[in-house]
């Protein structure tokens, strides 16, 4: 768990940003214990003791595990209230992440027994500059399990553009160089099983694959 | 011993308080506590937890039952500054108040700590103010890091206070003060979760780390800040840390970045 040498700092994911997964729970967020929409980004953190690399074993805890997959910001200058037209000029690169945690069923509390993990939060050490990147909105995430194709999510498809996300994100909290923001996961999370090899990619430029163990 | 961090004469120093209260450091040399800037007092911040509804009283003032499991979230290390700083009320809002906090500093890492052996994996105490913006609640992931990890809002310090020099934690007084007057008044005796059982709940989940940080929870006694206002923060044997609550327009005005201000 001790692999990672990207995130610095904070690693903030974007839940519920898939805008079908959003449309499909609409129905229900005027239930209790939600009773309003979320008028904000849904946000959580990965700790530390998650962060983990490219090729890192992940421990599998508990009966059953799911993991998603997301492009990740990472921070290359000090970010505080940006506007959305100067955000990327905070970002120095892309990378991948995968979320393994444990199946959720509510997103009314922070989810630590579910998302805190050890060695939960795999990130691909080498982010590709942004400059190397034709069109942002065209970026796709594909993840496999085993080699069998499990989701598909393109940036075109979030609910919230990455520039929305960093404007909003940086009012809450100044971003430092090496914070890491995951923008975005399928709605579906993936089952896994012990032995499974999870590899996902950013539109072929960029891999991460990781494997599960068993405790 | 107390021991805190320092900004003199720009350069950040690991100081130590003495029994006067002055400020010694590493070499001996007294520093007058007019020319020092404190900072929050952990030199490596790792995972921050706080515990909401912690305290019963607290649980009924905000009118929801008392929990069955720690309500633990995690506050980015954006929120921590040091004592007699400034802390910020953002403008557009109705209500915002004090969380005064018993923090449990930790010194060694650990997995599946029994509670019996909890406290020596503690370095130390501190106290924290884990501000609140009742405004910004929402029922995603309540309380949502809008609302628990904005810059500034978790004054800490103003030193660790090693654990031995405070021994047993289970009933120290806890007190606010506002612009002098008292507002909060409580005790450690009433925590539903105390420190031993938080680190065998939280070592079960995850590995902790020397760094890490568990603010306890607050006790009753709620009341609105505006710019202008000090708050004293104040856990008995372990510390007063004092916040100084100025306007979002003055905190951000030197520290946003780019020109869109």
């Amino acid at each position: 768990m001790n692999s990672n040498q990207l995130v610095k700092e904070k690693f903030v994911c974007v839940a519920l940003n898939d805008a079908k997964q959003l449309n499909e729970l609409n129905g229900t967020f005027s239930d209790k214990p939600y009773v309003k929409p979320p008028t904000q980004p849904v946000l959580y953190f990965k700790t530390r003791n998650t962060w983990s690399s490219d090729d890192a074993q992940v421990s599998y805890v508990g009966d059953s595990m799911v993991v998603g997959a997301s492009i990740a910001l990472v921070i290359g200058k000090t970010c505080c209230r940006v506007s959305e037209t100067d955000a990327l000029d905070y970002v120095s690169g892309l990378t991948l992440t995968h979320d393994f945690s444990l199946p959720e069923q509510s997103y009314y509390r922070p989810d630590i027994k579910g998302k805190c993990l050890d060695g939960s939060a795999p990130i691909a050490q080498n982010p590709v500059p942004l400059s190397d990147i034709a069109s942002l909105a065209d970026l796709t995430v594909t993840t496999s399990v085993n080699g069998e194709e499990k989701s598909v999510l393109s940036v075109s498809q979030f609910h919230r553009s990455i520039e929305q996300l960093i404007h909003l994100i940086s009012t809450i909290m100044t971003l430092n160089v090496g914070d890491v923001i995951a923008v975005g996961f399928p709605g579906d999370r993936i089952a896994v099983q012990v032995g499974d090899n999870v590899s996902s990619s950013m539109s072929g430029l960029q891999q991460l694959n990781n494997t599960l163990t068993g405790e | 011993m107390k021991r805190a961090r320092i900004l003199f004469q720009e350069e950040i120093l690991n100081v130590t308080v003495n029994q006067a209260g002055e400020i010694q450091t590493e070499s001996g040399q007294l520093l007058p506590e007019n020319d020092v800037q404190w900072l929050s007092p952990v030199q490596n911040p790792g995972t921050i937890f706080a515990l909401g509804l912690n305290y019963a009283d607290h649980a009924s003032e905000l009118a929801f039952a008392p929990p069955t499991e720690p309500l633990v979230f995690i506050k980015g290390t954006n929120t921590l500054t040091g004592h007699k700083q400034d802390s910020y009320r953002p403008d557009d809002i109705e209500f915002m108040h004090y969380e005064c906090e018993l923090v449990a500093v930790i010194g060694k890492e650990g997995k599946n700590i029994d509670r019996k052996d909890a406290m020596d994996y503690v370095a130390g105490y501190t106290v924290c103010n884990d501000f609140a913006i009742r405004d910004y609640l929402e029922n995603y992931y309540r309380p949502n890091l809008r609302v628990k990890s904005r810059d500034s809002l978790c004054p800490i310090g103003p030193w660790i206070i090693d654990k031995e020099d405070v021994g047993d934690i289970s009933n120290l007084k806890i007190e606010t003060r506002v612009n002098g007057e008292l507002t909060q008044e409580g005790s450690t005796a009433d925590m539903i979760f105390d420190v031993p059982f938080l680190i065998e709940y939280l070592s079960a989940i995850m590995t902790l780390q020397p760094g890490d940080m568990i603010a306890t929870g607050t006790p009753k006694g709620l009341k609105d800040m505006q710019p202008g206002d000090v708050v004293v923060c104040s856990i008995e044997k372990v510390g007063s840390l004092e916040t100084h609550m100025v306007s979002e327009q003055e905190f951000y005005s030197s520290r946003i970045t780019g020109d869109n201000n």
